[in-house]
């Protein structure tokens, strides 16, 4: 149970990723590579915040939404709104790695390779809990990730705003004629996947430490939820991310260290071939 | 009788032809430059920038060429390189040529188990399986210790052989130099052949591409899997340079500087790889401080590039050099290749713009092809009979097409006409395979159409024009037309590397095909233009040409007729009564209702997708029903005037397809 638990934890993580995927794409179409280098910079922000700066946990959690939120807000304006409405669709691919890069870059240059140790929310004496054992800290973030991903699913399911972005995302030229803010939608959506991975920082941070590898290998995980999810649908990236970091730690406990990142790998293929579109995507037809 | 223009010569021909040359004149040179006085330290340097070179050309292949991003060349770099280890440490094969081999086999091998789940969806999942196969380098060479001596390394990697001879200091210098020459030859044949004109069209139109009876799919593939084995051989040159490789040689931040090199030499170009790698390799180890702040410039770099120049250091030449052309500074016609605002603008350029452009092309033009002088030359057509019976689709709840039954037979122009929303075009997208029937079936002769891939399709005998023509960019027009032969009359990969005989004749043939079609449609003039940047009349006729190219057995013109001149129609009703008396089997889109009147043979009419009536344009003409739908009124002679106004007058620029 508490390998169930400790795969539950990560797996939070991969689902938190997949959730920001998807908020960008759903309003806009695009894949935000750099995403998880935001979670990443919330987790920095936290340990600047709450150590260099020796502030309390409210102050620490504002700070490093806000400042990532408008960090996501600039690459949208810089590295994206001008690719939109473009033919040739590459070219985010590029400037989105870009932007993942230079934060990666940036954070080595500021706060060096040694990862850093963010202090927990709560207390760190693990709790005892369905026969497992699992830190608050780590019940927490499953929780609040739960939380966000449920919530994000019946806001684009059920509210105008929801639906203008799934309009704009599928048909930007079509949502711009009906009245749809393409733009605002965008701004927004950047903004608040930069909000949430700000506003995790802390959370994330006390379990993964702040560290500078930390971006790419949730990217790679938080793509591989909305792989098995389908990408676009949240409660699929949430069983995405839970399922990915059970394995992951199932995988770990039977056997040694190198195996569990080349089974993900496995089921990551087998995914692509046999169910494309993942486990709770829909079919799409193509028109002319 | 042929049109009297001239046709204009491409531009700077002696500049085309003899790029090769000098690429290959600069490598021999490169090849010798040991004896010219290049020290030890150059030539490393030298080798490391082929080596770079050749794992950056395999990425532009499939990220410049076919539109994937792939991040896993350092995985397929890798694999050659342990792959030679092995074989030179564990089994003491030192013969270079047989690791090279092996090792290009190993980056086959895994470029297919990782690009046939990876492209299966397009976008990201290529991007990110790559990323994935870097990140389990470590977790696979720990597992495979023995052979590959884990996080340790492989080290003792013995001096390499060829033919029984030690390949030391020069002589190894000479080999890794010829064979990147070798390759980069390999390379330039590959995309200045007609496989070169498929990757453009795949990568700017996969529906394009389909239509062209390509598999998507399998041509990504193709281009991933070929662009690993520079990445395998570049592995190979690496072993037997370092004699040592450990996992930290092939971590993923090489990713990002593969990516940046290809970026910054322009990734769909050849020579951009050698540009680009070497800038990468002597720019950060010359700026000490350079090392810290890596990743930060990488990143702005990518950016930058994403955002603006998107050509990279070739396209800079590139333009330049047409920059240089019209300002008469080199000799040569001036280039109609000013891609950017035209063939961006594209689908938005307004009708009045289009007619704008007409002229001064269309005063250079005298031609009106009589039709029975050209008959003969357009030879005998197949036609096959389209045959769609009971035809359904429901999008959700909403019935595109309902249960819609029809015969086009060979020999006869069959039209389709209905208001906007009839689902003409979703019917012309049931036949070619980009929706899949309800229910219903769509005969081509015996073959059953319905639910077969859109490539398949235009593989059983259909070809199709779009609304809004979908012409890549950067193409001219001889070439554009001879994609519709890729599949008909493929020449196939080998030969075109190798340039033997039969890809010589197959590219004089479709030339030649290709300037005859373009001739017998009025407008050879523009054989050698851009076609993005001709206007919309002429890429209409153009995109017809490439139909016709094909020799299908059914042709479907979707709304061809739209946007054109009354010049322009006239050429395009030609061109349709030829391919109509050759025994072509024409189905017709149309709304311009004269048109349709005086070419079409039977006439359809479709309304909220059903099918409300068909007869001969005079049955047609009189028919109560059809009117009404039309214009609402049911008196006769006044709705025909209207239909006829309201059809002179300029119709709304055509919606950009997707």
């Amino acid at each position: 149970m508490t390998t169930l638990w400790s795969g539950l934890a990560d797996g939070a993580l991969y689902a938190l990723v997949g959730v920001g995927y998807n908020i960008v794409l759903l309003a806009s179409g695009v894949f935000n590579f750099a995403n998880a280098q935001l979670i990443m910079l919330g987790t920095y922000l936290a340990y600047f915040a709450a150590v260099t700066l020796k502030l309390p946990l409210v102050p620490t959690v504002l700070i490093g939404a806000a400042a990532v939120a408008l960090i996501a807000v600039a690459e949208e304006r810089l590295a994206i709104r001008p690719l939109m409405g473009r033919r040739d669709s590459h070219a985010t691919l590029i400037t989105s790695v870009g932007v993942a890069v230079a934060l990666d870059g940036i954070v080595l240059r500021i706060w060096g390779s040694q990862p850093k140790s963010v202090p927990a929310p709560l207390s760190s004496k693990p709790l005892n809990l369905l026969g497992g054992t699992i830190e608050p800290t780590a019940l927490l973030l499953i929780v609040l990730v739960i939380v966000v991903g449920v919530g994000l699913h019946i806001l684009s399911k059920k509210t105008m705003i929801g639906l203008g972005s799934l309009a704009s995302a599928e048909d930007r030229e079509a949502a711009m004629a009906r009245g749809v803010n393409v733009r605002a939608l965008a701004i927004g959506a950047f903004a608040l996947a930069g909000l949430i991975a700000g506003a995790f920082g802390v959370v994330v941070g006390s379990g993964t430490y702040a560290n500078p590898g930390l971006g790419d290998n949730l990217a790679l995980f938080g793509f591989v939820a909305i792989a098995i999810g389908g990408s676009g649908s949240q409660i699929g990236s949430l069983i995405g991310g839970f399922a990915t970091g059970i394995i992951y730690a199932e995988v770990s406990r039977y056997t040694n260290a190198d195996w569990p990142q080349i089974v993900v790998f496995a089921l990551f293929l087998l995914i692509l071939l046999t169910r494309p579109r993942g486990l709770f995507g829909g079919a799409v037809e193509r028109q002319v | 009788m042929a049109p009297t223009t001239a046709v204009s010569p491409p531009a700077l021909p002696w500049l085309r032809s003899a790029r090769p040359l000098m690429m290959l004149g600069l490598g021999v040179l490169v090849l010798v430059a040991p004896w010219l006085g290049l020290g030890d330290y150059w030539s490393r340097q030298f080798i490391l920038i082929a080596i770079l070179a050749l794992v950056v050309s395999g990425l532009n292949i499939s990220l410049g060429y076919a539109g994937e991003l792939a991040l896993g060349q350092v995985a397929l770099y890798a694999v050659g390189a342990y792959v030679a280890g092995y074989l030179a440490v564990s089994q003491g094969v030192t013969d270079i040529l047989l690791c090279l081999l092996a090792a290009i086999g190993g980056a086959i091998v895994v470029g297919f188990v990782s690009g046939i789940p990876g492209l299966r969806l397009g976008g990201w999942s290529l991007a990110m399986v790559t990323f994935f196969l870097v990140i389990i380098i470590p977790n696979v060479l720990d597992l495979l210790s023995s052979q590959t001596g884990g996080a340790l390394g492989l080290s003792g990697i013995p001096i390499p052989t060829i033919f029984g001879a030690q390949l030391v200091g020069d002589g190894f210098y000479v080999f890794v130099i010829a064979v990147t020459i070798i390759w980069f030859a390999i390379f330039r044949n590959l995309i200045s052949s007609s496989h070169g004109d498929a990757f453009l069209v795949l990568k700017q139109s996969p529906i394009l591409a389909a239509t062209l009876g390509i598999s998507v799919y399998r041509l990504k593939l193709l281009a991933y899997v070929v662009g690993a084995i520079p990445a395998g051989i570049a592995g190979v040159l690496f072993a037997f340079l370092s004699a040592y490789i450990s996992p930290s040689s092939f971590a993923f931040a090489l990713a990002f500087t593969i990516l940046t090199a290809s970026v910054v030499g322009g990734s769909q170009s050849i020579y951009g790889a050698i540009f680009g790698a070497a800038i990468l390799q002597l720019g950060p180890e010359r700026i000490a401080s350079f090392q810290n702040y890596s990743l930060i410039v990488y990143g702005a770099f990518l950016v930058v590039a994403g955002l603006v120049f998107s050509d990279g250091i070739a396209g800079l030449i590139r333009s330049g050099l047409s920059q240089a052309r019209r300002r008469g500074w080199l000799s040569g016609a001036a280039p109609i290749d000013t891609v950017g605002p035209l063939a961006v603008a594209d689908a938005a350029v307004p009708t009045a713009v289009d007619e704008a452009a007409v002229g001064p092309l269309a005063g250079a033009t005298t031609v009106s092809t009589p039709a029975d002088e050209t008959a003969a030359v357009i030879g005998d057509l197949a036609g096959e009979a389209l045959t769609v019976t009971e035809l359904r689709k429901d999008f959700g709840g909403v019935t595109a097409v309902d249960d819609v039954t029809l015969e086009a037979v060979p020999g006869q122009v069959t039209a389709l006409i209905g208001p906007n929303g009839s689902g003409k075009t979703t019917l012309l997208n049931l036949v070619c395979g980009f929706y899949k029937p309800t229910s219903g079936s769509v005969r081509l002769g015996q073959v059953e159409l319905g639910g077969l891939a859109p490539y398949r399709s235009a593989r059983a005998g259909v070809a199709r024009t779009f609304q809004t023509p979908l012409i890549p960019k950067g193409m001219r027009a001889r070439a554009f037309v001879a994609t519709g032969r890729y599949i008909s009359h493929r020449v196939s990969m080998p030969a075109s590397i190798l340039r033997l005989p039969s890809f010589w004749r197959g590219s004089r043939d479709s030339d030649a095909e290709a300037l005859r079609l373009l001739t017998l449609l009025g407008i050879a003039h523009v054989a050698d233009s851009e076609v993005a940047s001709l206007p919309l009349g002429t890429r209409r006729l153009v995109e017809v040409a490439r139909a016709l190219a094909a020799e299908p057995k059914v042709f479907l013109f979707d709304e061809v007729g739209s946007g054109l001149d009354e010049e322009d129609i006239q050429r395009l009703e030609e061109a349709i009564e030829l391919i109509r008396r050759a025994g072509g089997t024409v189905v017709l889109v149309e709304h311009n209702f004269p048109l349709v009147l005086k070419i079409a043979d039977r006439i359809h009419v479709l309304s909220q997708g059903a099918l409300i009536a068909s007869g001969t344009p005079s049955e047609i003409q009189a028919n109560r029903r059809v009117l009404e739908e039309y214009t609402g009124s049911s008196d006769t002679a006044d709705t025909i005037e209207e239909l006829e106004r309201a059809d002179a007058a300029p119709g709304p620029p055509p919606a950009e397809p997707r």
